[in-house]
């Protein structure tokens, strides 16, 4: 199979109250940015599990973009600063992991920045397809090309993600 | 009513879940009478060939230890599973990987370089092991239910004796829960554990070595990463009881779903809010930054469960 141009697929937890809404807003006003970003909506940042970040890596997202309100304007008060929190801490396990820290990205848009979401959508996807596909490699880093290659085969044919 | 005819089976373990049934002390006298013991490699000499000759489904339940790391362990757990009426993942190995799983931190190739030394070769006998090669490793360390479908779950590393009775008292009345059941509560271990729990916010994270833990207050309220809060409890809080963090081994509550996800949630609330006015920010991350070694803490036991290797999806 010819060597296609890789499409980063990103799963986006945007927050109805601002960045979703400014993805709206990006919609109306016609910006356009690319494809690759998943749309999900959420309540709030906060309402973001840490476990859907891991299961989006783990079911075959390249990255996971979180979109909250800028500080001090969540609806619910602190759910973006616990967010941050868990990004920190969650980015500090994809490290220790030996996935790439920026396979996870926190981010504040207002629901009136519709050009600033496009931009920073434009951007992330560049950035995740400098990065490559992710297929499950972790481990220590100078290892990492090898698990490439054996692709994990013998296991695989066995797994199922019940 | 005959016996139920019962096996024990190892796969990549340390054998600390073959001697755990000891742990029920005195009753370990009506499990092993009240039971028929097919087939038990640390107990008894018996072969593959053994297995391999009884019919189909003739064993009532396998109860199979260790998570799954090499091809020989994947032939024998399906060639199991096929005599099987039960099959039991027995143990945090088998359950989510547990401390076997951590393997998958470094590739097959690099775990048998580092044991062997890098002049080894596949095909050569191991030094000392009666001129036999060992089997091949595969890619990346499996819990059971990757390989075959378990009807029960016993957790823990090794399983407690509360719950090893509970299983074995099931199956010698012939009063089983509905398949899937995992043989620990629903609740979690925080409910079971003496210590007083305030929600303080944390402060500081230390390890477990770095303080004298105030004997009735809850480890997670002076610093030290207890997994509590996300773990089915089951045995009783032994290691809290002790001055010791839950590190995870009975595995998650059906509520946390994921020990990791679900602890970094919990840490999340916990840590102390960063002061308006300051960087909020750098004085939450000073607070996070005294986190050290997550992958060992929130992954402990549930790495390969959770982390396959190179199974991820990425862009098609
Ligand atoms: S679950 Fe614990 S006791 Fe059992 S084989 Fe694994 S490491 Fe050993
Ligand atoms: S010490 Fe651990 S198990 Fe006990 S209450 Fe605190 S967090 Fe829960
Ligand atoms: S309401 Fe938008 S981040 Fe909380």
């Amino acid at each position: 199979m010819a060597e296609q141009k890789h499409e980063p697929k990103i799963a986006a937890f945007l927050c109805r109250w601002c960045a979703y809404a400014g993805a709206d807003l990006a919609g109306t006003n016609r910006v356009t940015y690319p494809p690759n970003m998943i749309p999900i909506r959420v309540p709030c940042s906060g309402r973001v599990e840490p476990s859907w970040v891991i299961e989006a890596l783990r079911e075959g997202a390249d990255a996971v973009l979180i979109g909250g309100c800028h500080p001090g304007d969540c609806h619910y008060v602190s759910g973006n600063y616990k967010t941050r929190r868990r990004v920190a801490l969650l980015q500090k396990v994809l490290e220790e992991l030996g996935v790439e820290p920026a396979r996870l990205k926190l981010t504040w848009v207002s629901a009136s920045e519709g050009m600033r979401f496009a931009q920073v959508v434009r951007d992330y996807v560049e950035e995740v397809r400098s990065l490559g596909p992710y297929r499950g490699q972790f481990g220590a880093p100078q290892e990492l090309h090898e698990v490439e290659e054996n692709g994990g085969q013998v296991v695989r044919e066995a797994v199922s993600h019940g | 009513m005959a016996k139920p005819r019962i096996a024990m089976y190892w796969t990549g373990g340390c054998g600390g879940c073959d001697v755990s049934p000891l742990e029920v002390g005195e009753a370990i006298v009506d499990v092993l009478s009240g039971v028929e013991i097919v087939f038990w490699p640390a107990l008894m000499d018996a072969k593959r060939a053994h297995v391999e000759a009884l019919p189909a489904g003739s064993i009532d339940a396998v109860l199979i230890n260790g998570a799954l790391r090499t091809e020989e362990n994947m032939e024998m757990v399906r060639l199991l599973r096929e005599k099987a009426k039960l099959i039991v993942a027995y143990g945090a190995c088998a359950h989510l990987g547990g401390i076997i799983g951590l393997g998958n931190l470094h590739s097959a190739q690099s775990l048998v370089d580092t044991a062997l030394g890098e002049d080894w070769q596949a095909s050569a006998p191991v030094p000392g092991a009666n001129g036999d090669a060992p089997p091949a490793l595969t890619a990346g360390v499996v819990p059971l239910s990757d390989a075959i479908t378990v009807d029960y779950v016993v957790p823990g590393c090794p399983p407690p004796a509360q719950l090893i009775g509970q299983f074995f008292r099931g199956l010698l009345e012939g009063y089983m829960p509905d398949v899937g059941h995992v043989f620990a509560e629903e609740k979690a271990l925080c409910d079971q554990c003496p210590r007083e729990k305030e929600d303080r916010p944390i402060e500081r994270f230390v390890r477990p070595h770095e303080i004298e833990p105030d004997p009735d207050k809850c480890l997670l309220d002076q610093g030290v990463v207890c997994m509590g809060p996300v773990t089915r409890g089951g045995c009783e809080a032994a290691c809290p009881k002790l001055g010791m963090p839950c590190t995870g081994c009975v595995g998650p509550t059906r509520k946390a779903g994921d020990l990791a996800g679900g602890m970094i949630s919990a840490l999340a609330s916990l840590v102390r809010a960063g002061e308006e006015g300051e960087d909020v920010f750098a004085q939450e991350d000073e607070i996070l930054d005294g986190l050290v070694d997550t992958v060992g803490t929130l992954y402990k036991y549930a790495l390969a469960g959770t982390w396959k290797r190179g199974s991820g999806g990425g862009g098609k």
